[in-house]
């Protein structure tokens, strides 16, 4: 019963989207700008030789079809942005009347956009594919493909909570809006969207790997295009232990700053 | 004309003191351009550096040429942020909702006080970055400095400053004819991104044509690098003063077009 609930919020979000169409048209417009840049870039710089840390042209431009298309596929971002500006327009008492758990409608939600633009952004990738001409290279081993799967579904939930736990910082803190926007930059950056961190010096990529943004985008584009093998189990493991720890430190900052919300704006 | 010119300059210093006073009011947010787009730069610095350490060079050019690249794009958004920017990305709305007939009625041209209505000093601190970056990648390049190599510098950010500004009104315009022009924004937007993060120097074919022609963002903080690196031919700065009109000429006609064409709140 419990779970019918959210089932219904997904399906509802499902048809939302329909009605805005015009997003995803832009976000497969940046999705091209983001292969174009590394078609051009990469291009040049392989231009004059054959390897690059590892990497060869076609791996690199896999990397970066996997990793725009889980990119894309992360919409947490209008979390933060909605549970922020409600807070701040005093219309966040729309969700604390809901018979739900607050978070457990994000998620919900997410999942309903997630579904609806995962078939669109798929046939997208697959079109680049074909545009720029990429010898696409992709794991052919299906357990590692599914213990990819579940990487990247807790890799989304980690970014539904991260930005669920940052729009309630606005209960607290009251405008959060430009550490959002820095935010969004930085996350493209260690997430490894921009470039793969294994351009990075190797005692960077040690640190990277403290943190759970190693294993949200980069780490299953790496396995998907098959390297990094060996690393899934600790990923999966790292970023379980990640999810586990910011849900305590969302329980916390709840039922600490909930009670500072008035319902008025500002 | 030289009473045209004295008046106009008197509109954008009451211009300047409203504007500043207006913030003095709202100082909410104040620097908050200033974060936003220096972290971007920043985060491309870091991308190239990155790079840089993986090859030594990215079709002709080395890491220094690459940073003076990041540090004069910076260089000519921060000019676009604090003067005209916020002022220009209202025009659509303006059109929609009827709110220039304000401008219209008002004494003085409604472009130059669309223009100078909003400047942002909050983005001011931008431009002291892109002068550490440019200082930076003439450090890193080698360059040795000149007076003349300096002035030219200077004199082709100026150029490619005004021209992102003609892209600007330019793009916004098209809301004068059809109903909204976020299209062409958000086409902007893209082109801008890309431009951001790849020299001109890595454009081939119909990439080039786009870049070079219709959306000139390629050229923008190529050429003002390659003249101070003395990679500058002289067709690659023909070419620059070319685009640089055709685009005051196309804005020109296509503003004046636009007001002819506007019938108040007509969306």
């Amino acid at each position: 019963m419990g779970l019918r609930k959210y089932l219904e919020i997904l399906k509802i979000f499902i048809k939302t989207q329909l009605a805005w169409r015009g997003d995803s048209v832009i976000q497969i417009l940046f999705s091209l700008t983001k292969i174009l840049f590394a078609s051009l870039l990469w291009g040049t710089i392989f231009a004059g030789r054959d390897e690059v840390a590892g990497f060869t042209l076609s791996s690199m431009m896999s990397y970066y079809i996997i990793s725009s298309f889980l990119t894309q596929l992360d919409m947490s971002s209008k979390v933060s942005m909605e549970i922020s500006q409600r807070i701040r327009n005093g219309t966040f008492s729309k969700y604390m009347v809901l018979p739900v758990n607050i978070q457990g409608y994000f998620v919900a939600m997410e999942m309903g956009m997630v579904l609806f633009h995962l078939i669109i952004y798929f046939i997208t990738s697959v079109i680049w594919i074909f545009v720029f001409r990429i010898k696409f290279v992709f794991t052919p081993d299906p357990a590692i493909v599914a213990g990819i799967g579940i990487l990247i579904l807790l890799g989304l939930f980690f970014m539904a909570q991260l930005n669920y736990y940052l729009g309630l910082l606005t209960l607290k803190y009251e405008e959060i809006g430009l550490f959002l926007m820095i935010k969004d930059n930085l996350v493209a950056f260690v997430t490894g969207s921009i470039i793969p961190l294994t351009l990075l010096p190797e005692h960077f990529l040690w640190i990277m790997k403290a943190f759970p943004f190693y294993y949200v985008t980069y780490l299953p584009s790496m396995l998907l295009i098959g390297r990094l093998k060996g690393e899934l189990g600790m990923g999966l493991l790292a970023l379980s232990c990640w999810c586990v720890v910011l849900q305590a430190v969302i329980h916390v900052t709840w039922q600490n700053y909930r009670i500072k919300y008035d319902g008025v704006g500002i | 004309m030289r009473g045209r010119i004295k008046r106009n300059l008197r509109m954008v210093r009451v211009l300047i003191n409203l504007r500043l006073q207006n913030l003095m009011m709202f100082r909410l947010g104040f620097f908050g351009p200033f974060f936003v787009d220096s972290c971007v730069f920043l985060v491309q610095l870091c991308v190239f550096e990155v790079i840089y350490s993986n090859v030594d060079r990215i079709g002709t050019w080395g890491k220094g040429q690459m940073i003076l690249y990041i540090g004069t794009f910076s260089m000519i958004n921060a000019i676009n942020m604090v003067i005209y920017f916020f002022g220009i990305n209202g025009i659509p709305d303006k059109i929609k909702n009827g709110d220039m007939d304000l401008y219209l009625t008002k004494p003085g041209s409604p472009l130059l006080r669309l223009t100078f209505e909003r400047i942002n000093p909050g983005s001011v601190p931008l431009l002291f970055l892109s002068g550490v970056i440019i200082s930076y990648g003439i450090k890193e390049g080698g360059i040795k400095i000149t007076p003349i190599l300096v002035l030219g510098y200077v004199f082709w950010v100026a150029v490619m400053a005004v021209l992102y500004y003609l892209v600007e009104v330019l793009i916004r315009s098209f809301t004068f004819f059809i109903l909204t022009s976020g299209n062409t924004i958000i086409l902007e937007e893209a082109g801008l991104t890309l431009c951001m993060q790849l020299p001109g120097i890595v454009f081939y074919g119909v990439y080039k044509v786009i870049f070079y022609v219709i959306l000139p963002y390629g050229i923008m903080a190529t050429i003002p690098v390659q003249f101070l690196t003395g990679e500058l031919t002289l067709s690659g700065a023909l070419w620059g003063i070319l685009v640089a009109a055709a685009f005051t000429i196309l804005t020109a006609f296509v503003w004046k077009q636009g007001i002819r064409h506007y019938n108040s709140a007509s969306s």
